[in-house]
């Protein structure tokens, strides 16, 4: 009956498959086909049902019977493998030891789909009766563990979890319990006793690789069980068992690819078999979602492969079964939507394990070949954990201990993309570890590096600040003084901790600016990167609600008010005119409310000091003169022979503006052979000059002037002069 | 003359010399190349020697060397020790922003994390940069010859922005943190 049925199931198979591809000829050709296997598949039932009588005691020397029956189902298994039921049939025939065959039969077990678990739970009663010899029992466990991702569905395995584990007090089959432990330990598995007797036998063992991975995934479950500390460098956990039947088990599951991908519960290969959780060079991929336990009739639990859109997910999200590796989670958006709704700590855990072990041991200690597929694989690899990091809005603190000691071996340019991308998502952390993990490696390799470095070094720096700052605004909790560090707030850290934290960050990339710009003899570049930085600084307080203001240090403005571009000039504007946003909402607050914060006497002062050297160099024609913020001694100004320096940097003559002067002076007087630019300054020239800047779209510019002269932009008709002292009065910030 | 230093020879117009010195002559030459091709407005010499002293015949023909680099290769152990013992043949001059180190191998699994401490506790004290190099790739030891040559205009005095070897030492020196001293 089975066999009609299996060979029913194969003719409808084989015609689908026809109906895709060739014509109907070759259709009826299959058929005849099947039908002639159909003929053959009959000795290979009576084979097996002669082979299930054989009574305890009969002998193999001799036996021709048994020998054609056995030599029968051999070929069977070892051409096209062996269905289900018969799987279980010679798995009982075996370790039942009725016919002394049992390694014969062991060695040929090669399954051509599935194994039922049941007949897994008999053999491990078999192996409970302790008649079977240590031998047989090695080989039966390496069986198993062969074709684990093979079994059916597992939750009578993981049943009898207490009874396997039994075993592992046994010294021979130790390392494949601990094998298939690892394999089907769940949460509830790991109990205080267990962990006692594990320890036990390390004890008496020795520090054996195979336990310390078991004891190490009951740590990632438990962690308050396990207390001793796993090293961070585990060298080789399980070998790989499947020696014996690998290459007949590959040849049978390739044979029958097409129906093993009709099941959906079978993609996996023999490549992600459990075995393949050992180390392998060059192995950096996200696994294919597969099952560790699989379903059952009675307990209705939806595996994270078979859901197939948002909906579904949402329906049964209560009861969902997290994939055999952790790793596969990545891959698939519905699976992260799932971790973050859930926020379940060990699937969290196990995954920071598997990640970092995969970080840790495949890409970085792997000596890069340079072969451009290894190259390939891990930058596939890390855009896969940047894009999860990025849905997640959190980063996996496995990736960030990785980042750190890549980071201090790292030679600047391999995958810098990637590594810069991640380097940005760390999290908060306290000001003195930021220093030390991640500035020091960072500045050594910035000063060393070309200038495309350091801007890219700028801006990984600014998109960490960025989301530090929305970090805080969404996450500070209620009182405002702690930021809770994860998304469940678990971790906290003060506010004034953070605080010293960006304040940390804020100072070294202004050091790093300062710096880099006049190494780089103020590249256009760098100088524009800066310029981001400070534009998120600037509006920390309004835009983020962080009670902080930090002005940029000389070596950044002043390279920037003297630029030789405009737009460089215009987002300093910009910037100038944000701070003094700032600054004035500031102010305000600290008179109404008397308590919250302080911003420091100092913060002002930088502040009007920059403003009055901007004011009086673009403005007022006054630059380098005392009392204008920068001053340059007069003997020197002379030396330089340049006339009227005072006014080289002011609206018209600014080499950044020239272009725009002379312009506006063509279209204005466009008889004159004569370029006289200092006629644009005088009277009503002069507004009319400002009004023709403003609309070539300098708004930064605008809003520079508009906020620090209180007139609208068709009203600025006063005089430089009357505008400074305007200025004078109105956006000196008294402290 | 058994100590090197930088300032005894009259530097020549718009040249700088730079010392690779390396126990396994591995890299070096490869390294070499890199740096001559990527230089195109300087004049730069890369000598290349095992250890130091460096032979007292040929000293007088020598140009000013003026930066010093021993590539530690971190899968040998030889390496670092005959880079520390050619130390003590270094001017005091050199130890003033003139001499870095260039570690190959760094990310390898085989290598012993003590060793890559001792490097990174020897550049340390004394004052010098860490170079890590991927010198397996192309692009690995273009960035690293790239690198060597930012280091070296500026102590060469070639930098067009006025800065000099010591102060732009202290940004690119490498740092042992403290608490690594502890354990």
């Amino acid at each position: 009956m089975m066999a009609n049925i299996s060979d029913l199931s194969r003719v409808a198979l084989d015609s689908s498959r026809d109906s895709s591809g060739s014509g109907s000829s070759s259709r009826s050709l299959r058929v005849a086909e099947s039908m002639k296997k159909k003929g053959e598949t009959n000795p290979f039932r009576s084979a097996l049902s002669s082979l299930s009588q054989v009574r305890e005691g009969t002998t193999v020397k001799g036996n021709d019977e048994l020998e054609r029956n056995l030599v029968v189902v051999e070929t069977i298994a070892f051409g096209q493998g062996l269905p289900p039921e018969a799987v279980s049939l010679l798995l009982d025939l075996a370790l039942s030891l009725r016919s002394g065959t049992c390694s014969r039969v062991l060695k040929f077990l090669i399954p051509a789909s599935v194994v039922p678990q049941e007949a897994i739970v008999r053999g491990v009663s078999w192996l409970c009766v302790g008649k079977m010899p240590v031998n047989a029992q090695v080989l039966f466990l390496r069986w198993v563990l062969t074709v684990f991702d093979l079994i059916d569905c597992k939750d009578h395995l993981r049943a009898i979890y207490g009874f396997i584990f039994s075993f592992v007090t046994e010294e021979n089959l130790c390392p494949f319990i601990c094998h298939l432990l690892y394999l089907l330990t769940m949460r509830e598995h790991v109990q205080p006793y267990r962990v006692r007797k594990l320890l036990d036998v390390q004890a008496k063992m020795g520090r054996q690789p195979y336990l310390m991975q078991l004891l190490a995934l009951y740590k990632v479950f438990r962690p308050e069980l396990v207390s001793f500390s796993v090293p961070t460098r585990m060298r080789t956990g399980f070998k790989n068992h499947n020696s014996t039947w690998k290459a007949a088990l590959t040849a049978v599951q390739r044979k029958n690819r097409a129906e093993v991908m009709a099941d959906h519960s079978l993609t996996v290969e023999v490549k992600e078999k459990p075995t393949s959780r050992k180390r392998k060079l060059h192995h950096l991929d996200v696994p294919a979602l597969s099952s560790a336990f699989d379903t059952n009739s009675e307990r209705k639990v939806f595996r994270l492969q078979e859901l197939q859109s948002f909906t579904e997910l949402i329906q049964n999200i209560h009861n969902i079964e997290l994939p055999a590796q952790m790793g596969s989670l990545l891959g698939s958006s519905l699976a992260l939507h799932y971790l973050d709704c859930v926020q379940d700590e060990s699937a969290f855990l196990r995954l920071n394990f598997w990640l970092g072990h995969s970080l840790q041991e495949e890409f970085l200690l792997c000596p890069a070949d340079g072969s451009l597929s290894s190259l390939a694989e891990a930058s596939q690899f890390l855009s896969i954990i940047l894009s999860s990091q990025q849905f997640l809005q959190e980063s996996f603190f496995s990736t960030e201990s990785f980042l750190y000691k890549f980071l201090t071996v790292w030679d600047g340019s391999l995958l810098r993309t990637h590594f810069l991308d991640l380097l940005s998502h760390v999290p908060l952390m306290p000001s003195h570890y930021i220093k030390v993990l991640v500035f020091e490696p960072l500045m050594q390799l910035y000063f060393t590096s070309a200038v495309f470095f350091k801007c890219s070094v700028m801006e990984c720096l600014n998109n960490m600040l960025v989301k530090w700052l929305t970090w805080h605004s969404v996450n500070a909790l209620e009182d405002g003084l702690d930021i809770s560090l994860n998304s469940n707030g678990t971790v906290t850290m003060t506010l004034s901790g953070f605080m010293d934290t960006i304040i940390e960050l804020v100072r070294f990339v202004g050091r790093l600016a300062a710096e880099g710009l006049r190494l780089e003899n103020c590249h256009v570049l760098l100088l524009s990167q800066t310029l981001t930085f400070y534009e998120t600084v600037c509006d920390m307080f309004v835009k983020y609600g962080l009670p902080l203001v930090i002005m940029p240090p000389a070596g950044v403005f002043y390279p920037a008010l003297l630029a030789t571009d405009s737009l460089t000039v215009d987002r300093l504007g910009y910037i100038m005119y944000r701070y003094r946003e700032n600054l004035t909402l500031a102010k305000k607050q600290e008179q109404q409310s008397e308590q919250t914060f302080h911003i420091s006497r100092n913060t002002y002062q930088e502040f009007n000091q920059h403003l009055v050297a901007m004011v009086s160099c673009l403005w007022n024609s006054k630059s380098f003169l005392p009392g204008t913020g920068f001053e340059i001694d007069e003997c020197l100004l002379t030396q330089t022979k340049v006339p009227e320096y005072g006014s080289r940097f002011d609206l018209v003559h600014h080499p950044a503006f020239f272009k725009y002067a002379i312009e506006f002076h063509q279209k204005f007087w466009p008889r004159r052979k004569r370029v006289d630019l200092a006629s644009i300054k005088v009277g009503k020239y002069w507004n009319w000059y400002v009004e023709f800047l403003f609309s070539q779209g300098f708004d930064g510019l605008n809003d520079f002037i508009q906020v620090n002269t209180g007139h609208s932009s068709s009203s600025v008709l006063c005089q430089s002069l009357t505008l400074f002292i305007c200025l004078s009065g109105q956006c000196h910030i008294e402290d | 003359m058994a100590l090197l230093t930088p300032y005894s020879k009259i530097p020549e117009l718009n040249t700088a010399t730079v010392l690779l010195v390396e126990n396994e002559e591995q890299f070096q030459s490869r390294l070499a190349d890199a740096i001559v091709q990527q230089e195109k407005d300087i004049n730069v010499n890369v000598r290349l020697a095992r250890k130091l002293p460096l032979p007292v015949e040929n000293s007088e023909t020598r140009p000013r060397i003026d930066l010093v680099v021993f590539i530690v290769n971190l899968l040998s152990e030889r390496s670092l020790q005959a880079a520390e013992s050619s130390l003590s043949h270094l001017g005091p001059d050199y130890f003033l922003g003139k001499l870095c180190f260039l570690v190959t191998d760094a990310r390898c699994g085989a290598v012993p994390q003590e060793r890559l401490l001792s490097v990174r506790r020897l550049a340390a004290s004394h004052h010098c940069p860490v170079i890590y190099a991927e010198h397996q790739t192309e692009d690995g030891i273009t960035m690293t010859a790239m690198r060597v040559l930012t280091i070296l205009k500026v102590s060469a005095g070639l930098s067009p922005v006025a800065t000099t070897a010591l102060y732009l030492s202290t940004f690119t020196r490498c740092t042992f943190p403290s608490d690594f001293d502890e354990d």
